[in-house]
């Protein structure tokens, strides 16, 4: 006999608001429904209300973990309607500040995945570490969350002195390999708890249209970093970890590698930083009638905006923003079918899921 | 690589691709959405998105599809005509491409555009009761 479990929508494990009626037959189950909107803020409808300065600092609150990446993909779409192109060090400044973010959003992911699976020292040495790259981001931005670094054009503040970052870089960097990385992919403990569970088959990660880590991890390497270079990567060396399982543990592993990678990314960028303005176009600008996209490889995946303008006006006419979740989240019905009850709360943080981007 | 030009002989259309502010632009003329999404699961393409827009006065919507091909973002516009206001609609490719659903929903919702052929699950966006409440202008006033 089957029956249904609500789990949300305020969730015992992840503290976001949506709802997962999960079909069971006993400890099993056999189908699960999504239910998102709970934080609907009617966001993309009151970008259309707001000029061009105050529509950054609102899109900025579309996420409070990678809101760094929604002002960047927004003033990359308004560069575009603008005709101006940020100096080369505002793009190395983008770079760092982007992947910096992808550090804080993995470690806080580590934590709250450890938290699940019953590792709570783990959690505890995750924030410990997120503390550390939130310091190095306050220390750029002046801010801990909403960093209010992007703007048309380039970027708010400069890294006066890029080299002296380094230091805090290379602590990081080691504390995450003598700490978090071998712990998470050697243990016995996280390799129980995650081997083979909330398998994404390749298939169907293709015919879902998943994006991020959570492709990466069903074996499909796509990287908007490497496949559609903006800012300053394509003058950046760096690998695209993909795994092929498909399971929590492959999403955990390309995530771990993520790290490694952001942090070899991060040092490029400080030691490459050219000299120069960063920023260009002053304090008013002229937009042409029509539309942008812009597109950002985000923590979860791929980020979109499509911003459309009228010549003349201070307010854009329409903001669309697709985030990663809106493209991951479907597949967790597929990733659920199957498991033990008690593996689903892993299993949807595994895609690191973000309801406040999800809603807008 | 697939190339783009490859998709748009195999289409049939005419026009060429226009690369513009970060997409690849191909006006699909009278072809229908769901014969531009066969031809992008033939080439392996990635559903990224759709974005609506309600045109000015009582000209209709615009419905801008989007797929990635090896990193290149490719857009069909579709427009919906002014007369069909009051209850706009256009064909579903939920049955040709999984990864529509929620965006399908969720324009449905915004703007009260059906996408025909196809059944909804209950809303995404809990705000208002009724379809167009939060995106579409006269049913917002």
């Amino acid at each position: 006999m089957s029956y249904k479990i609500p789990m949300g929508p305020y969730h015992p494990g992840l503290e976001e608001p949506y709802k997962l009626d999960m079909i069971c037959e006993g400890e099993t189950v056999r189908d699960a429904e999504l239910h998102i909107g709970f934080n609907f803020r009617g966001i993309e409808h009151l970008a259309e209300t707001r000029n061009y300065f105050q529509v950054i600092a609102l899109m900025e609150r579309v996420c409070g973990i990678c809101s760094n990446i929604h002002t960047l993909t927004l003033c990359q779409a308004m560069e575009q309607l603008t005709g101006l192109e940020p100096p080369p060090r505002a793009k190395y400044i983008r770079v760092v500040m982007a992947e910096l973010e992808r550090l804080h959003s993995h470690v806080l992911w580590a934590g709250i995945a450890a938290k699940l699976m019953g590792f709570k020292t783990m959690f505890m040495t995750c924030f410990a570490l997120r503390e550390k790259v939130m310091d190095i981001l306050q220390e750029i931005s002046g801010n801990r969350v909403n960093y209010a670094m992007n703007r048309i054009g380039g970027v708010n503040r400069d890294i006066e002195d890029p080299m002296a970052l380094v230091p805090a870089m290379d602590e990081l960097e080691r504390e995450m390999t003598r700490t978090v990385i071998p712990i998470f992919t050697t243990s016995s403990t996280a390799r129980s708890r995650c081997a083979g569970i909330g398998v994404l088959t390749h298939e169907k990660a293709i015919s879902c249209a998943v994006v991020g880590p959570t492709a990466r991890a069903s074996g499909l390497g796509q990287d908007l970093r490497r496949d559609a270079p903006y800012a300053a990567y394509s003058e950046l060396k760096f690998e695209v970890p993909v795994e092929q399982a498909g399971d929590v543990r492959a999403r955990l592993l390309v995530r771990a590698l993520e790290i490694l990678e952001s942090c070899n990314i991060i040092r490029q960028a400080l030691a490459k930083m050219p000299p120069g303005d960063i920023a260009v176009g002053g304090d008013k600008f002229s937009f042409v009638t029509g539309t942008a996209t812009s597109r950002v490889e985000a923590p979860r995946g791929e980020v979109m905006y499509s911003v459309s303008w009228k010549e003349g006006s201070r307010n854009p006419a329409r903001v669309h923003v697709r985030t990663p979740t809106f493209a991951n989240m479907p597949a967790v019905r597929w990733m659920v079918r199957g498991a033990r009850l008690a593996d689903t709360p892993l299993i949807q943080a595994s895609i690191d899921p973000c309801y406040s981007c999800t809603d807008r | 690589m697939t190339s783009l030009e490859s998709i748009r002989e195999k289409l049939g259309i005419a026009g060429p691709w226009v690369e513009s502010r970060g997409a690849h632009w191909l006006n699909p003329g009278t072809l229908s959405v769901r014969q531009i999404a066969a031809a992008m699961n033939e080439a392996h393409a990635r559903f990224v998105t759709i974005t609506a827009y309600q045109l000015p006065g009582a000209e209709g919507f615009r419905l801008e599809y989007h797929w990635d091909l090896d990193g290149r973002l490719l857009g069909f516009p579709f427009t919906i005509a002014g007369s069909s206001i009051e209850s706009p609609k256009i064909e579903s490719i939920y049955d040709l491409c999984e990864a529509v659903d929620w965006i399908e929903r969720e324009v449905l919702e915004g703007f009260a555009i059906d996408f025909a052929g196809r059944e909804y699950e209950p809303l995404l966006l809990r705000m208002g009761d009724k379809p167009g409440v939060n995106l579409r202008e006269e049913v917002a006033k």
